[in-house]
């Protein structure tokens, strides 16, 4: 065993991608497996010259469909393992990420949004929502965390491990490539020392004793005979994450009594949302905002109670309608307008959503 | 002749971590510079992130006096991660006349990419300056910093930029100060000077609490988004 990369607590200044690696460290990952693509490569970069210190492994594959698959293989054999990846990255990790949705494999992987379709941009976007939560076959049993800083970068990869660990299903990091590569100060802190247990890791196969005498078979599947038996499977699956949803879900609210515009936005633009909300409110105006910080499962009953109190709301994302199609589907039957701000592939800045809001606002009288 | 032509060219390379303020530095620097009334051409070396650094700030700064070799966005065609072009200039800026700053990026390979300007390896009054912010985890003891130093090359002298961005107070500074200080006695090598932000410049004063030079540091980089 490697010395501990972080003792107490430690104020730093990097990139997103740096607090990655390091929350990475923090955690006790053991391994990353990973193939380079911008915005995420700094993940990787940081990893590997950590590595040899902490006595932590590294493979580059030959590309993102091994890295996911490799991933995958990590976990089954009990190592708390990882991967980064990115836009046309993240297209093709769908295929092992929907297997280790059907065999409940805990992988962690961390997604720093590009622009798309496909090769597109090595900048900016919010346009790998649906891809993340809904990308593999199957009903998109992922856990997917959307984070807005450097300092959530750090506290929900840590805690990305202990969640697909604890409830078995693929969990997600997304961030983008102004959060990879923008630089900010955060603490960097060892989790035991803020009491935060992390869930032991242990191996799906080659268990010891012999399977059907001392212990039950490890009967991992992917591929089922009959429709009913997957059937079977997939119900059992459906009902685990939906129990545990109330759980695992995670949301942030401001000003949402009686307001006149509630603005909704995750990531990065809800930073933007939010100075832009206080700031109107600051005026006097009915502004609040609803943020999911859990994009899968979402927050459904929580933004329904916000939007019941709302005039109006409206959904600011550098995509053209992802995460409007969430909330559209999560408010299904209620009567509240929404609107939109939606700029795919490029930044939102709190003066952008302000004049829009006012613009809003000012028809409304 | 004009006076200009009698003086020592300053010749100067910045590099550090990212996140250490080797732009920051390096764009100050020439600005200073060129308000003497220099010649001076700042070489934008970045060869990661060369559209984010200096090409936002060329407007803001040729209007200083500094002449910026960095490439325009109607320059490029989106080469996005398969590589970068290296500008023509860059590679024989050493030539140009005055003085010439090098903000080199991707700072773990450090004065390596030297190698891709003419006449580096052979110019005896090119400094490199190592610029370190001990709230960079891999550069904040005494013997992280005397590691990371030591894998850069060749490095004539540490510049302290302690800084935490807008958090940043008096305190990080000196901490930075005194853990740089000891580890430039470790290398044999000088502390160039502390860099503070002109916030904080009234409490430190002309020399850090140490004896170095204090450079007061207007923040450019903010402006570079992109």
């Amino acid at each position: 065993m490697g010395e501990k990369p972080i003792k107490g607590e430690q104020k730093a200044f990097m990139t997103g991608n740096e607090a990655v690696a390091w929350a990475a460290l923090a955690a006790d990952a053991e391994i990353m497996y990973g193939y380079p693509i911008t915005p995420q490569n700094e993940v990787m970069q940081y990893w590997t010259r950590l590595a040899p210190k902490y006595d932590k492994r590294f493979l580059q594959t030959e590309d993102e469909l091994s890295a996911g698959f490799t991933t995958v293989g990590g976990v089954l054999a009990g190592r708390r393992a990882f991967t980064a990846t990115a836009g046309p990255g993240n297209v093709l990790m769908q295929e092992p990420m929907s297997m280790a949705e059907a065999m409940r494999i805990p992988t962690v992987v961390v997604i720093q949004q590009r622009g798309g379709p496909s090769t597109a941009t090595v900048i900016y976007s919010q346009q790998e929502v649906t891809l993340t939560c809904f990308g593999g076959n199957g009903e998109g049993l992922r856990i997917v965390y959307s984070t807005s800083s450097h300092q959530e970068l750090f506290d929900y990869t840590i805690k990305a491990f202990n969640t697909a660990w604890k409830y078995r299903f693929p969990t997600f990091v997304l961030a983008d490539g102004y959060q990879a590569k923008m630089r900010e100060s955060l603490v960097l802190y060892d989790p035991q020392a803020k009491g935060i247990e992390m869930v032991p890791t242990e191996s799906f196969v080659g268990k010891p004793g012999t399977p059907g005498e001392d212990r039950p078979p490890a009967h991992l599947r992917n591929t089922y005979n009959t429709e009913e038996e997957l059937f079977d499977v997939l119900s059992k699956n459906i009902r685990e994450f939906e129990e545990n949803a109330p759980e695992i879900t995670e949301y942030e609210e401001f000003n949402t009594d009686d307001a006149d515009l509630l603005l909704i936005a995750h990531g990065i633009v809800f930073r933007s949302a939010a100075m832009a909300a206080r700031e109107l409110a600051g005026e006097g105006q009915k502004v609040g905002y609803f943020r999911p910080i859990t994009l899968r499962p979402f927050p459904q009953e929580e933004l329904r109670q916000a939007a019941a109190k709302a005039k109006q709301v409206m959904v600011v994302e550098s995509a053209y309608g992802q995460l409007l199609k969430l909330v559209k589907e999560n408010l299904y039957g209620m009567e509240v307008p929404i609107k939109t701000h939606l700029r795919p592939g490029v930044g939102i800045t709190p003066e952008e959503i302000v004049a829009d809001t006012k613009k809003i606002l000012g028809e409304g009288e | 002749m004009k006076q200009e032509h009698f003086l020592q060219p300053v010749l100067e390379a910045y590099i550090g971590e990212y996140a250490s303020g080797k732009s920051e530095n390096a764009v100050n620097r020439a600005v200073q510079l060129a308000g003497l009334g220099r010649k001076v051409t700042l070489v934008d070396l970045d060869l990661v992130e060369p559209c984010y650094t200096l090409r936002p700030l060329k407007k803001t700064l040729e209007p200083k006096g500094v002449s910026v070799l960095a490439w325009d966005t109607d320059e490029l065609i989106g080469l996005g991660e398969t590589g970068n072009i290296l500008k023509p200039e860059v590679r024989f800026c050493l030539r140009h006349p005055g003085d010439v700053i090098l903000d080199i990026g991707y700072g773990t390979f450090g004065a390596q990419v030297l190698n891709l300007v003419e006449g580096a390896a052979e110019e005896p009054d090119l400094k490199v300056y190592a610029v370190i912010n001990i709230a960079r985890p891999m550069t904040s003891s005494v013997s992280a910093i005397v590691e990371h130093v030591r894998l850069l090359n060749k490095v004539d002298g540490l510049i302290n930029n302690s800084h935490l961005g807008g958090e940043t107070d008096l305190d990080f500074v000196r901490g930075g100060a005194q853990i740089v200080t000891e580890a430039a006695a470790v290398l044999g090598l000088p502390v160039v000077a502390t860099a503070v932000m002109e916030q904080l410049a009234a409490g430190v004063g002309e020399t850090d609490w140490y004896g170095h030079p204090v450079w007061v540091l207007h923040r450019y980089l903010p402006e570079a988004f992109w």
